[in-house]
């Protein structure tokens, strides 16, 4: 039994010495592992050439891995196999990207067209609403002409009341036959709300001048507090009394003295629409 | 008689030049390796970190070459050179690769802030 012993001894041990020498180079494990992630990532679809430059560089140093497990062909072949499968991956990366730069471009490209097509429709309604405010402007207009004096001055558009028809002799306070002639010249405005209006006080030259500066600064201002009553934005008002320094009319007739007596509503800065 | 002597002594001389000349170094073709290198220097491997590792793996493995060579090994420095060949090629690529990122982001980036600049619902992605 004995001699068969150490047979069987020496050969578990040259099993043992053959199976040490078919452990794979660490070149070839690294390239197996490289192609295994270069062939399941995006090579396969994007650059199949390389890939398969690299399975067959792969191939070679499996090959010789069979002949010459140890030699240094075997080691330099599967390190070069492991840089064809990384190259694979690399490319499949560049490939990938050139793709989204392209889309990028074509994205780039389609956005330009959306920012001037919006610019053109934004331009459009733009028109339109200017078009619109003037419509609403001239039909403003058109309303008041009825209901007062209107003239297109230098400072604006220039709707006169007169005096006697808001105003009891000396007094500052609305007359109710006023009130209902202010809110159709309120309604008017409303539709231009957007411009400023500056409300004068004016009088005739009879009492002192003082005491006319006071009341039509008085008269002035109950017009404005009642348009801003009916809804005018009251930032955009302001009045002034004027007293007696501007007459429209001569002071020496009655009829003079009337149209003196009189209140006006200047809409500033009305640029375009007024024609 | 002497100018044959002299004539042979010449030859002699020159023949001992020519195996002298082999026996001390194998000519090794080092041109595929060094180009590649270049290249991959051109395209500024050296300024990409994943590239650069592969760059520098290169030129370990041309110097490595030269020194097998020198020994005499040429079969083995031949198979260096290929290592050093693939390591440059492997630098070129991930340098580009870089670059395209770059670019592709980018791009995309600036058609994001074009798209915010002017109020516009961002794409998918």
């Amino acid at each position: 039994m004995k001699p068969i012993g150490y047979f069987a001894v020496i050969a578990c041990a040259g099993f043992l010495v053959g199976c040490a020498a078919t452990v794979p180079p660490p070149e070839l494990i690294e390239a197996r592992r490289a192609y295994e992630h270069a062939s399941t990532g995006q090579a396969a679809q994007l650059v199949p050439a390389e890939l398969h430059k690299a399975k067959e560089a792969l191939t070679l140093a499996e090959k010789s891995f069979l002949d010459e497990p140890k030699s240094f062909q075997t080691r330099d072949l599967a390190y070069i196999a492991d840089r064809k499968a990384k190259m694979a991956d690399a490319l499949a990366t560049t490939s990938a990207e050139n793709a989204a730069a392209a889309k990028a471009a074509k994205d780039l490209e389609k956005t330009q067209a959306e920012i001037a097509n919006k610019a053109k429709t934004d331009l459009a309604i733009e028109q339109k609403a200017r078009l619109d405010a003037d419509k609403r402007t001239a039909e403003a207009q058109a309303a008041l002409a009825k209901l007062a004096a209107v003239k297109e001055e230098e400072r604006g558009l220039v709707i006169t009341l007169s005096g006697s028809v808001l105003f009891a002799s000396g007094k500052s306070a609305l007359l109710p036959a006023a009130q209902n002639r202010l809110n159709q010249v309120a309604d008017a405005l409303m539709a231009t709300k957007e411009r400023s209006l500056i409300v004068e006080g004016h009088t005739d030259s009879q009492g002192s001048s003082s005491s006319n500066q006071d009341l039509s600064q008085q008269r002035a201002n109950a017009v404005r507090s009642y348009i801003i009553s009916r809804g005018y934005p009251g930032d955009l008002i302001t009045a002034q009394g004027i007293g007696e320094d501007r007459p429209v009319a001569n002071n020496a007739s009655t009829e003079g003295r009337a149209n003196n007596r009189r209140v006006e509503i200047i809409i500033v800065g009305n640029t375009h629409a007024a024609k | 008689m002497k100018h044959v002597h002299i004539a042979m002594l010449v030859g002699v001389v020159l023949l001992a030049a020519v195996i002298a000349g082999c026996g001390s170094s194998p000519e090794i073709n080092k041109e595929a390796s060094t180009s590649a290198i270049r290249a991959a220097e051109a395209v500024g491997a050296s300024q990409v970190p994943s590239a650069s590792l592969y760059l520098q793996l290169a030129k370990e493995g041309l110097a490595k070459a030269k020194v097998l060579a020198a020994d005499g090994d040429k079969e083995e420095a031949e198979s260096m050179l290929l290592r050093a060949q693939a390591d440059a090629e492997l630098a070129i690529a991930l340098s580009r690769s870089d670059v395209d990122k770059k670019e592709a982001a980018e791009a995309i980036g600036r058609v994001q802030e074009l798209r915010k600049e002017n109020n516009l619902p961002q794409g998918r992605k």
